[in-house]
C-alpha cells in the first residue's frame, strides 16, 4: 500500500466571492520528505492555494487533506500538522524574539527541552542571538522574516507551507534557510515553497507546480515539465517562461 | 493638493469613522452609569464645598489635578507611513499642514485644563491658602500650556530614543515646579523663578539634534493618537484595539515566564505578554492607585464604600478592552491553539487580575477604619467580590453571544 500523501489538494475551486472563483480545478500533492515549487506570476493563484490550505478561506468546490485529514474533522490536529511562513511578516510588536519562537513551540505542544535546544540553534542559524530579547517591532523586514521562518522552524510539523520566503533576507539568511530546509526534508518533513527566484529553488526542489490564472498548467519533476514545455534540458526560467507565455 | 486641505480631509475622514460609534457610546450602560456618578459627585461636591475640613492639603490637591494637565501634550496629526514617500519631497512646506496640529493639540488640552481649573476653583478660594485672582492661574497656565507643547514637539524632532526620554523628564519636571512655585510662592518670586528656568529650560532645548521634519516620530505619535480614541471607544463599544502603543517595561519581562509549559497556556502566554507592554496597564495601576487614595482616605464610610465599589467597576470596565486585543489578528488563526482559548484566557485574565486589585484596594480601606467599623470594612470586600463574579458572568454571557 503506498504513503498517504502529506498534503492532497483535490479539485479545489475557491475565490473570494462566489461566482467568480480563482482557483479552478486544482489538484496536486506533497509527498513526505518532498520539497515542492509552487510557482506563478503575481495573481496566479499561489497565496490563495496557500490561504485555502491553511483554512483560512474555504474552498468552493473539491477538497484538502494534510496527514490524511480534513480540516472539518479535526481542526487543531490539522492545523498542528502544517507551519506557515507568509510573504509579509505577522508578528505581535508586543512579544520579543525569543518569546515568539515560545509562544508557537506552546501553541504546537513541542517539549519545553526541545524548544531550548531548536531555539538556541536557530537564533545562531539566523543570525538572531543578539536581537532574541527584543521586540518583534524594532527589527527590520529582513529579521522579522527570519522570526516568522524560525517560529515555523521550531514546531517541527509534518508539512511546511512557505509563501516567498526570501523576501527581505540577506544572502546568509537566505543561504541558512534553504540548508535547513534541506535538513528538515531529509528528517522526513516535507515542504510547499513559493517563490519567484526560479534560479534558485530550481537547485532544492524536488517537483514544481506551475500555476497560471488558477489552474494548474504542468507539474512533475524538472525534466517532466520541461518535456511539457517540449524544452528538454532547459532551466526552470526558461521552462516556465515558455508556459506561461503559451497559457496566454 | 493643498498640504492644509489634505490634513483637514483626512482628519474628517478619521473622525467620519468614530462619529457613528457616539450613539452606542451614550447608549451603552456604562455611559448612563457614568452620568449617574457625575450626578452624584456633583452633589457630594457641593455639600463638601460647605464643609471644607480645616487643614485640607488644597494646594497639594491643586497640583495634583492641574500638574499632569498642563504638563501632557498631544498632537493629532493624521499623518501616513506613506508620507514618508509622497510627502517627503514637499518636507519643506510641511509647516503649513503640521501647524494646525499644534494650533489644536494646545487649544483642546487647554479647555480641559480650564474645566478642570473651574471645578477646583471654589475649593481654592474658600479654602484658608491665600489665593491668586482667576485670571492670573488662567494666563499662567496659558503660558505653561505653550510651554509644555513647545517642548513636546521639540522632543518630538529629536534624533534619539534616550534624548526624547530625559527632555520628556526635564519638561515634567520643569512645568511642575513652576507651577507649585506659583502655588506656594508670592506672584513676584514665581514670575522670576518661571522666567530663569523658562529660558533655561527653551535655551536647553536648543542642543541636541533634531530632524527638521521628525517622519518617524510623528508617524508613531499619530498611530499611538488614534489607538487611544478606538481604545476610549473600547470601553464602551466593540471596536478594534490595534495600533495601541507597546512599552517595552523591562522590569515586568518575566511576567508569565514559569506558566505550565502546554499547549493550553500558549493564548494565556501571549495575552500576558501584552497586557504587561500595554497601556493599559498604566491605565489600570493609576486607577488602582487613585481608588487607593479615595478609598484609604474616606475609609469604610458609604462614600468609601462607594468609591471603592466605583474603582473596582471601573478598572473592570477598562478590562473588557483585553478582549479586542488580538481578536483579528490573522497571525492567531495559523497557530494551533485551543477551540475557545481567546475567550477562555481573557476571561481568566481579566477576572483574577480584578480580584487582585480589589483585594489592593481593599487593603488602605482595611487599614482607616480596622477597628471602629470592622462589618463594613467586611462588606465592603463581600461587595467586591460579589462586583467582580456579576464583572465575570457578564463578560462570559456576552463574549458567548457574541462569538454566536
Amino acid at each position: 500500500m503506498s504513503e498517504i500523501p502529506v498534503l492532497q489538494v483535490e479539485d479545489l475551486s475557491g475565490g473570494y466571492s462566489v461566482g467568480r472563483p480563482v482557483l479552478h480545478d486544482i489538484q496536486f500533492q506533497v509527498n513526505k520528505g518532498e520539497m515542492v515549487g509552487l510557482i506563478g506570476l503575481n495573481g496566479a493563484g499561489k497565496s490563495t492555494t496557500m490561504k485555502h490550505i491553511l483554512g483560512l478561506m474555504s474552498p468552493q468546490r473539491g477538497a484538502i487533506t494534510v496527514q490524511g485529514k480534513k480540516r472539518e474533522e479535526d481542526a487543531e490536529a490539522y492545523q498542528s500538522s502544517l507551519a506557515f511562513v507568509p510573504e509579509s511578516p505577522l508578528l505581535y510588536e508586543e512579544l520579543t524574539v525569543r518569546e515568539h519562537l515560545e509562544f508557537a513551540a506552546r501553541a504546537y505542544n513541542v517539549a519545553k527541552e526541545d524548544y531550548e535546544e531548536r531555539a538556541a540553534r536557530l537564533l545562531k542559524l539566523f543570525n538572531m542571538e543578539e536581537k532574541a530579547d527584543s521586540l518583534s517591532m524594532h527589527l527590520s523586514k529582513g529579521m522579522k522574516q527570519k522570526v516568522m521562518i524560525m517560529c515555523a522552524f521550531v514546531a517541527r510539523p509534518p508539512l511546511y507551507i512557505i509563501d516567498e520566503p526570501f523576501l527581505g533576507l540577506d544572502p546568509l539568511g537566505i543561504r541558512s534557510l534553504l540548508d535547513f530546509m534541506i535538513e528538515m526534508r531529509s528528517q522526513g518533513s516535507s515542504i510547499l515553497l513559493s517563490s519567484h527566484i526560479l534560479s534558485t529553488i530550481e537547485n532544492y526542489c524536488d517537483r514544481f507546480i506551475v500555476l497560471h490564472r488558477g489552474e494548474v498548467i504542468a507539474q512533475g519533476t524538472l525534466a517532466e515539465i520541461a518535456e511539457q514545455a517540449k524544452l528538454p534540458g532547459a532551466a526552470l526560467e526558461d521552462i516556465f517562461y515558455s508556459l506561461v507565455k503559451g497559457g496566454d | 493638493m493643498e498640504l492644509q486641505e489634505l490634513r483637514r480631509k483626512r482628519k474628517s475622514s478619521f473622525w467620519s469613522k468614530v462619529l457613528p460609534f457616539v450613539p452606542y457610546v451614550i447608549q451603552s450602560g456604562v455611559a448612563v452609569l457614568f452620568l449617574l456618578l457625575l450626578l452624584a459627585f456633583a452633589a457630594w461636591y457641593t455639600n463638601f464645598l460647605q464643609h471644607i475640613p480645616p487643614g485640607l492639603p488644597v494646594l497639594w490637591i491643586m497640583l495634583f489635578l492641574l500638574g499632569p494637565m498642563t504638563v501632557y501634550s498631544g498632537f493629532r496629526t493624521y499623518v501616513q507611513p506613506a508620507d514618508i514617500i509622497f510627502l517627503l519631497p514637499r518636507e519643506a512646506d510641511m509647516k503649513s499642514y503640521l501647524s494646525p496640529a499644534y494650533r489644536s493639540g494646545v487649544i483642546y488640552k487647554l479647555i480641559g485644563l480650564y474645566i478642570i481649573l473651574i471645578l477646583v476653583w471654589p475649593l481654592y478660594i474658600r479654602s484658608d491658602v491665600d489665593s491668586k485672582p482667576l485670571w492670573l492661574v488662567m494666563l499662567l497656565l496659558l503660558l505653561l500650556k505653550l510651554l509644555s507643547a513647545y517642548g513636546s514637539w521639540q522632543e518630538l524632532r529629536l534624533t534619539t530614543a534616550r534624548a526624547r526620554m530625559w527632555y520628556r523628564l526635564l519638561r515634567w519636571s520643569v512645568i511642575l515646579l513652576m507651577l507649585a512655585a506659583w502655588l506656594w510662592q508670592p506672584a513676584w518670586k514665581s514670575s522670576i523663578f518661571t522666567v530663569l528656568v523658562g529660558v533655561n529650560y527653551i535655551l536647553a532645548l536648543r542642543f541636541p539634534m533634531k530632524h527638521a521634519v521628525p517622519w518617524d516620530n510623528l508617524i508613531a505619535a499619530e498611530k499611538t493618537g488614534a489607538a487611544k480614541v478606538m481604545m476610549w471607544l473600547g470601553w464602551f463599544v466593540e471596536v478594534p484595539a490595534d495600533g495601541q502603543k507597546v512599552i517595552r517595561r523591562r522590569w515586568l519581562s518575566s511576567v508569565g515566564n514559569r506558566m505550565p509549559w502546554q499547549r493550553s497556556t500558549a493564548y494565556r502566554f501571549l495575552i500576558t505578554k501584552t497586557f504587561i507592554r500595554s497601556e493599559l496597564l498604566g491605565i489600570v495601576a493609576r486607577l488602582t492607585l487613585l481608588g487607593m487614595l479615595l478609598t484609604g482616605w474616606n475609609g469604610a464610610s458609604w462614600l468609601g464604600i462607594g468609591l471603592y465599589l466605583f474603582f473596582t467597576f471601573l478598572i473592570g470596565a477598562q478590562l473588557t478592552s483585553l478582549h479586542q486585543i488580538h481578536a483579528d489578528s490573522p497571525a492567531a488563526a495559523f497557530y494551533p491553539l485551543p477551540a475557545g482559548a481567546h475567550k477562555a484566557e481573557t476571561i481568566r485574565l481579566a477576572s483574577r487580575l480584578l480580584l487582585v486589585l480589589a483585594v489592593l484596594m481593599w487593603i488602605p480601606l482595611t487599614a482607616a477604619s480596622w477597628e471602629d467599623n470592622l462589618t463594613w470594612v467586611l462588606l465592603s470586600l463581600v461587595l467586591a467580590i460579589v462586583l467582580v463574579w456579576g464583572l465575570k458572568a457578564t463578560w462570559v454571557k456576552k463574549w458567548k453571544e457574541e462569538d454566536e
